[in-house]
């Protein structure tokens, strides 16, 4: 018989392999504070998560911390995760994002891959560790090149702004000022960014 | 619709909001289906961005340290439920014993208030019992001013009680040891129903001797002339029983009443 964190005995459907289960049920595991569900979790998403802290950070350190930090934050506060109201991922990768801006913020430093005009991303070009999960690599991979193909479809004025907002949360105002573009340039490059990225993703039957 | 709420939900979706505008744009999708629909949309498409981002294998340093924190969290909430549970035990220990006792005082002071209602009602009782008793008692007298045979010094008073068929009966015997007759005086006696009737009987050791039916008023009063072929002293004991109406010749139903003379 296995044992979980507490020292109570898995339950029958935890003594499937953690990382076979969904997201939804590992969290929900989490919730109930099975350390060996947020493992599972952990050896799934980790790679995202510091991908996410180092690109909008640029500094492995403080992205390391945060990728230590949104896997504290999900143990903490698993419960408050609501499956009707959007995927995990999403939720997962906004505890990251959200953290990494702060961290950003708060050491007022910039990013070394801030989005240029000519596309290149140096961060982007890191390839996982081919030691995680095969399956997981291979879609995250697909995933991965999906959403980039769909991203480097856009207009890399459009893509700018969509990234400096959702990456280093920049406000329209600050975009504007950071680009000396007008306000109304921001609003019109953005709601045809989410479009057109929308439509490519669409396109490339792309499965989130 | 407003031009200026909707160039603010791609930012919205984008979570790249002000607090302030937040709360502007929030107010107005809870108004605008429509709006509501393209923010599903646009988050939808935004919930893909993090993906483009290029996984980095973390260091094993990472996951020894955010394993090690949640490990020892997740001790120390079992630590904590065990105790809280055995807590919960002790509580719940103790809310027995509480509620045990209280349930024991409850019962006690109910058995107190059932008992001081009792006693209430006897005292009322034997108070009806002895106005009773005294009224009887001023017509005894009436009576035994009318035996000639009988002078006051030589009349005796016997007390008699009810057995535990007829525990509230009891009665005073005036005789005249010497005479062959006596009344009898005796209250808290029920009428009996149709059919049946009390019997006055003497008892000197042998069987006992019949000494006439007897027969209560509503109250359960009766006053009564015992007679007798022999002297009331040579009978030691009185007793009162139930009989088909009519009387028996021996005494067959409940005895009533019977006391030592």
């Amino acid at each position: 018989m296995r044992i979980n964190s507490e020292g109570s005995p898995l339950r029958a459907q935890d003594e499937m392999a953690p990382e076979r289960l969904s997201d939804e049920i590992l969290v929900i595991q989490v919730a109930r504070g099975n350390s060996l569900a947020l493992e599972a979790l952990y050896d799934r998403y980790a790679s995202i998560v510091l991908g996410i802290s180092l690109k909008v950070i640029g500094d492995q350190a403080l992205a390391e911390d945060v990728l230590q930090e949104t896997f504290w934050r999900l143990w903490q506060s698993a419960s408050t995760y609501q499956a009707e109201r959007g995927s995990f991922t999403g939720w997962l990768f906004r505890i990251a994002r959200n953290l990494a801006i702060d961290a950003y913020r708060r050491r007022n430093i910039r990013p070394q891959a801030m989005p240029g005009l000519d596309g290149n991303e140096s961060v982007l070009e890191q390839a996982p560790d081919p030691d995680v999960n095969v399956v997981e690599q291979v879609q995250s991979v697909i995933q991965n090149r999906q959403v980039r193909n769909a991203l480097t479809s856009l207009p890399n004025v459009q893509r700018q702004v969509i990234e400096m907002a959702y990456f280093y949360g920049m406000t329209r105002q600050e975009i504007a000022e950071a680009t000396g573009e007008a306000l109304g340039t921001i609003h019109t490059r953005a709601r045809l960014a989410l479009q057109k990225l929308r439509e490519e993703l669409n396109r490339e039957e792309f499965e989130g | 619709m407003d031009k200026d709420i909707e160039e603010l939900l791609p930012f919205y979706a984008l979570d790249a909001l002000t607090d302030e505008e937040r709360e502007l744009v929030e107010k107005y999708l809870a108004e605008h289906p429509e709006a509501r629909r393209q923010i599903e949309e646009m988050s939808d498409t935004v919930s893909a961005l993090p993906l483009s981002v290029s996984p980095v294998e973390p260091p094993r340093r990472a996951k020894k340290a955010v394993m090690a924190r949640v490990v020892k969290d997740a001790e120390a909430r079992a630590r904590s439920s065990k105790q809280s549970q055995s807590s919960r035990r002790e509580m719940r220990g103790r809310d027995i014993l509480r509620t045990f006792t209280l349930g024991i005082a409850t019962l006690a002071i109910v058995w107190v208030i059932i008992l001081n209602g009792q006693i209430t009602l006897l005292r009322n009782q034997i108070s009806t019992l002895n106005t009773a008793l005294e009224a009887q008692s001023n017509s005894l007298n009436q009576v035994i001013a009318k035996l000639p045979q009988a002078t006051p010094s030589n009349v005796i008073t016997v007390s008699l009680k009810g057995t535990n068929v007829q525990p509230q009966a009891q009665g005073q015997l005036i005789a005249d040891p010497k005479s062959q007759s006596a009344v009898l005086v005796i209250v808290g006696l029920p009428p009996l129903e149709a059919g049946k009737t009390y019997q006055v009987w003497l008892i000197d050791g042998g069987a006992p001797v019949s000494a006439g039916l007897l027969t209560v008023n509503e109250n359960g009063q009766a006053v009564f002339i015992v007679t007798s072929k022999e002297a009331i002293g040579s009978f030691k004991s009185l007793g009162i029983s139930v009989e088909p109406k009519g009387g028996s010749p021996q005494p067959t139903g409940d005895i009533v009443v019977l006391s030592d003379l």
